[in-house]
């Protein structure tokens, strides 16, 4: 009897301890104690006389760095943001999205096919060797190198004598030429004048005496030891651990160095990114956009959020060379018959996303005005309609059939993030009534790029997939979703959808260069693909970041990362 | 014993090798590729097809295979796709975290662990026995999760004893060796506390269950019967016959050693194998996840060798020759 009291009160005790746990996470907690402050702070800083500046260290915390530190091979986005910090760009863009000088200014020649750079006075490395145009022919030379073997080629792949200096069979690449140490020109060939070529200059210029190579391995094992002009030096990085930045104190334009001491990163899980942020071991962190999150944080009172629209959409890609969804009613039946409202309010939280529209980012200036475009509000009658219309006909066991199909849909939904999922299951639902025979495979991301944009032709083996994209500033969807001639294994058009009068559009809009005249253009387009909807836009979603009240003057927004922020940002 | 060693060790070779076409044939056969997930939206589809070929993936499958057996006998693995590496360097970076942890948790499991079995056994159906059994319950049900946000909950958030992340504190910056150790050290409470508390529930349980069929046999009556005192009964003769099947568990935990807990290194972000290859899983790294996994059929080969020669310590009965 008496063991059997103690263990059910053993049992009693374990409960409430994970009721309390679960209910208080994150939300109103109080302060801590000050005893405990204090114990804390002696943990972290041991002896505070060899630390004097541990204070003015930026803390970010975030995950998935890899070890890429180097600006032609970074391939994700927290690699380019230490690359960002260190090396320095000849282009750099503004809040607005709008191309500025950063190391050098430029004139586009007449016929818009020759960029010349003049570099500002006095740039030099962090290691005080001056920076001059035979680095930056060096960097563009090295993407273009026979061995390079990492995701940045499209930067010189357009420019003139490419393939031959690429092949290996000279040494000499045509359409980059040095004219004097400071002034260095871009010739793109003939018919390949585009506003969005501009887009080529923004990318880390690598010192030329530190990276030159003549094994590309040489080359890759200066991936964790960079060396750039910007106003952070690397200093230290722990694999999945941390990344340690210092101030550059040799920055060659005092008046715009860095106003505090340096830049720690850390591995936080996303787990802990709001505890962190609340007992402030981290100062700067995106917070992961749930309403949840951001009711947390927005009851933190040590911090501020800056919340924004991110550049990129999520879609639905339909392979509209099924007989299913070949016909452009049923495409319109199912997105009316899906409740992308809810589902919003389910996955992000109302105002965390928008219903998507149009292929181009509403921050844009070809955004379209939202009136012109149709939302596809959710609406069964209208959809059950369009279903009829197209000749697809409820049949007596509940599903629509023509000339003897029944109207089935194999959507491919990865498991990697848990919006596909949602709005499948959503769908699934939904369209039940509609009469359509749903039948959703889970799989990983990997699976999904194999079966659809990577699949040959012929074989693309799906009918709906979901997938997020981000997009460039310049909104040229040349080579994306919408272009006909991605349609190819390796392309990321895997719509099968072709239109020659959108094409036109695409081909006038890309080669425009009054900003104006671009802009009817693409919003003609917009309407063109937000009415026969190849690939849908499900969703435009905000991005959070969550930055201690200690740090002052940061700026976070669509066109401007916390990097691009940096020089305008103190620590009190 | 050393013609058994060696004997084992030969035939170790074609096992091992044969894993290693099962493994190459399976990553084979996955769907997507190295390159499929390289998703710049700004690649063209003959970029893409350049990157292939330089990774070397328009080979046949049984030509890399001979090739990669090839080198990795001249010690060279590879290069790991994502990290631009030798596959090598890559295992060495996270290795250590990994290592590190999993000791201390097994050192935990063993010293908590088998005592608290031999005890609930020796006092079955008491208080104490009961109280241990619960415990090892939970410790065996709850998930590793969990428990470590709970712990990072309380002790990190809550009372900020404990820090939430990370194996050390980059911006400690004193040269003394001991607080480095001991900033490490602190650093680890949290995560071998989780990553210990299943192991050593699972150790408590299987000596205890060990223990009470030796207890029952004859020859411990006969220990009795000698008049030795329970002390020596239980320690010298029961417990040496009970700790063999244990031998067959801590053989398997050698793998274990590197395998990294994917959970708890993610929970407290730790820099370890576990996370590195579920992540090499993803992308599609295939000389990474051959590397990693090459490593672990070895060490398992040689865990389950080991284990058997600690039988030939532990029971004199058992012999090699």
């Amino acid at each position: 009897m008496k063991t059997r009291r103690i263990l059910s009160l053993l049992l009693a005790v374990m409960m409430v301890v994970t009721l309390f746990a679960g209910c208080t996470s994150q939300t109103n907690q109080p302060a801590p104690p000050a005893p405990e402050d204090g114990e804390e702070s002696e943990q972290e800083e041991q002896p505070p006389a060899e630390q004097p500046k541990g204070d003015k260290i930026l803390k970010f915390g975030g995950s998935g760095w890899g070890g890429l530190f180097n600006p032609v091979m970074t391939d994700n986005v927290y690699d380019s943001y230490v690359c960002d910090l260190i090396f320095e760009h000849l282009v750099n863009n503004d809040i607005e999205g709008e191309f500025i000088p950063e190391l050098a200014e430029w004139i586009v020649s007449e016929d818009h096919l020759t960029y010349t750079f003049t570099l500002k006075d006095g740039i030099k490395f962090a290691d005080g060797t001056p920076l001059t145009t035979a680095d930056v022919e060096f960097t563009y030379k090295t993407i273009a190198h026979p061995k390079y073997d990492g995701p940045r080629a499209y930067a010189v792949s357009d420019l003139v004598g490419y393939e031959e200096y690429h092949g290996g069979a000279t040494d000499v690449f045509e359409g980059i030429k040095v004219i004097d140490e400071k002034t260095i020109s871009f010739i793109f060939p003939e018919g390949s004048a585009a506003p969005a070529n501009i887009q080529c200059f923004v990318y880390g210029i690598m010192p030329k005496h530190y990276y030159e190579f003549e094994n590309w391995e040489d080359f890759l094992a200066l991936n964790e030891d960079p060396l750039g002009s910007g106003v952070l030096v690397f200093d230290s990085w722990a694999p999945k651990e941390f990344i340690k930045l210092m101030k550059n104190e040799n920055y060659w334009d005092p008046a715009n160095a860095l106003k505090f001491d340096g830049i720690l990163m850390s591995e936080v899980p996303d787990e802990s990114i709001l505890s962190a942020l609340q007992t402030n071991q981290i100062d700067l962190a995106q917070i992961s956009s749930s309403a949840d999150n951001l009711e947390a944080a927005e009851a933190m009172d040590n911090i501020h959020l800056f919340n924004y629209l991110g550049n990129g959409y999520t879609f639905m890609c339909f392979n509209c060379i099924r007989p299913q969804l070949e016909d452009v009613r049923v495409r319109q039946a199912l997105i009316y018959a899906l409740d992308r409202e809810s589902f919003i309010e389910a996955q992000y939280g109302a105002g965390l996303a928008e219903v998507g529209m149009a292929p181009i980012s509403p921050s844009s200036w070809a955004f379209p005005d939202a009136s012109e475009l149709n939302p596809y509000s959710f609406d069964m009658e209208k959809a059950a309609k369009l279903m009829d219309e197209a000749g697809w006909k409820m049949e007596s066991d509940k599903f629509r059939y023509k000339d003897g199909q029944k109207m089935h849909i194999k959507w491919l939904v990865y498991t990697d993030a848990s919006w596909p999922a949602t709005l499948a299951g959503m769908a699934a639902d939904t369209w039940k009534q509609l009469g359509v025979d749903l039948e959703i495979e889970l799989m990983d991301f990997e699976t999904v790029a194999d079966r659809t944009m990577d699949a040959e032709v012929g074989e693309k083996d799906f009918d709906i997939y979901t997938m997020g994209f981000s997009l460039d500033i310049d909104p040229d969807p040349t080579g994306a979703l919408f272009d006909d001639n991605a349609y190819v294994k390796g392309g990321f058009n895997a719509s099968g959808y072709k239109n020659a009068e959108a094409m036109e559009l695409v081909a006038r809009g890309k080669a425009e260069f009054d900003q104006e005249k671009r802009a009817v253009i693409y919003k003609e387009w917009a309407k063109i693909m937000n009415q026969e909807i190849p690939h849908t836009i499900v969703a435009y979603r905000k991005e959070i970041f969550g930055c201690s009240n200690r740090v002052k003057g940061m700026e976070i927004d669509t066109n401007k990362t916390f990097v691009q922020s940096i020089r305008e940002v103190s620590i009190e | 014993m050393k013609n058994y060693i060696i004997r084992r060790i030969i035939q170790m070779i074609p096992v091992f090798l044969g894993i290693l076409f099962i493994l190459f044939f399976i990553l084979e056969q996955a769907p997507g590729t190295p390159v499929s997930n390289m998703m710049d939206p700004k690649m063209t589809p003959a970029q893409k097809a350049e990157l292939a070929q330089k990774l070397g993936l328009d080979i046949p499958w049984y030509k890399r295979f001979i090739n990669w057996i090839g080198e990795a006998l001249k010690g060279n693995l590879g290069y790991s796709i994502k990290h631009k590496k030798p596959v090598t360097q890559v295992i060495g970076d996270y290795a250590g975290a990994t290592l590190l942890l999993a000791l201390i948790s097994l050192v935990i499991s063993i010293l908590i662990g088998i005592p608290a079995g031999v005890i609930s056994a020796t006092k079955q159906y008491t208080v104490a026995d009961n109280m241990l059994t619960v415990i090892s319950f939970i410790g065996i049900s709850i998930p590793s999760f969990f428990f470590g946000l709970l712990l990072l909950k309380f002790f990190a958030v809550d009372i900020q004893i404990f820090p939430l992340f990370g194996l050390r504190d980059p911006l400690l910056m004193s040269t003394n060796q001991f607080d480095k150790i001991k900033d490490m050290a602190w650093h680890l409470v949290l995560p071998s506390i989780v990553l210990g508390l299943n192991s050593t529930a699972s150790f408590m349980r299987y000596t205890r269950s060990s223990m009470l069929e030796v207890i029952k046999q004859d020859y411990i009556r006969t220990a009795r019967a000698k008049g030795l005192k329970e002390k020596t009964v239980i320690y010298r003769h029961a417990f040496r016959n009970a700790v063999i099947p244990i031998i067959t568990l801590l053989g398997f935990w050698i793998p274990g050693l590197l395998s990294g807990a994917v959970v708890t290194e993610t929970i407290f972000a730790l820099p370890g194998l576990g996370k590195i290859s579920v992540e090499a899983t993803l992308t599609r790294n295939y000389p990474l996840i051959l590397g990693i996994n090459a490593m672990l059929a070895v060490l398992t080969l040689i865990g389950a060798l080991v284990a058997d020669l600690l039988y030939a310590i532990a029971d004199p009965r058992i012999r090699y020759d």
